[in-house]
């Protein structure tokens, strides 16, 4: 199956936007993002802790609806998610 | 009008049609680029997810203020010192009306909707740090 991973503002600068990834059934959103944002150590480290799960202040959509973070680890995807993944949001 | 769009605002058009029947009072929130010693700003959206919840919240504002007319219209791109970035057009019976729903969208648009800025300065770049770090408005 295949899901669109999507970054935005200091996560987009680091790791791109729009990321097509291929998963099995039964992968879990955490993972997910975890193997997608390995690519670079700087945007890893900006959304995950020392301990992998995800920062504090990272705000995560699944299909447009934002989802408990603490949850992500023990929520799969489908064929056709797209996973937003963001900082803060500062507009206005 | 509801609109997330990088072309400037004409406020004065969105003014005459805020004058519908029944409107008594219109307020303009106008957020614009400030000289914050920085060259220009650049804005970043969530644009669908945005747009529905500009939506989202002017039907809210509308319901809880009895507005008569409400647009919000919020630019990205590149933008240059005074610029406008998001207007706000609310049209009501009364201005208590109409000074609280405007009140009501600027809060719930900065403490919820997918839209970044960056602020290009002379000695590098810098992100706003949004105001509301779990990204959800507060509850009142």
């Amino acid at each position: 199956m295949t899901i669109k991973v999507r970054f935005f503002a200091r996560f987009r600068e680091l790791l791109g936007t729009d990321i097509v990834v291929t998963a099995q059934e039964g992968t879990l959103l955490l993972g997910l993002v975890k193997k997608t944002a390995e690519k670079s150590r700087e945007g890893y480290d900006a959304i995950f802790d020392a301990k992998g799960e995800f920062r504090e202040y990272v705000i995560v959509m699944q299909n447009g609806r934002r989802m408990e973070t603490a949850t992500a680890g023990s929520t799969p995807v489908s064929d056709g998610d797209e996973i937003a993944v963001f900082p803060p949001v500062a507009g206005g | 009008m509801i609109a997330i769009q990088n072309s400037d605002v004409d406020i004065g058009a969105l003014i005459t049609s805020a004058k519908k029947k029944g409107t008594g009072a219109i307020v303009v929130f106008d957020g614009v680029v400030r000289d914050d010693n920085i060259r220009e700003m650049e804005l970043e959206a969530y644009e669908e997810v945005a747009l529905h919840e500009l939506e989202k919240i002017a039907a809210e504002a509308q319901a809880a203020y009895n507005l008569i007319s409400v647009d919000i219209i919020h630019r990205i791109g590149c933008l240059a010192l005074g610029e406008n970035i998001l207007v706000i057009v609310v049209g009501a019976g009364h201005r208590e009306e109409a000074y609280g729903g405007s009140r009501f969208i600027i809060e719930a648009i900065k403490a919820g909707v997918p839209i970044w800025k960056k602020e290009l300065c002379r000695d590098g770049d810098r992100w706003v740090p949004g105001e509301h770090p779990h990204g959800r408005r507060p509850k009142n």
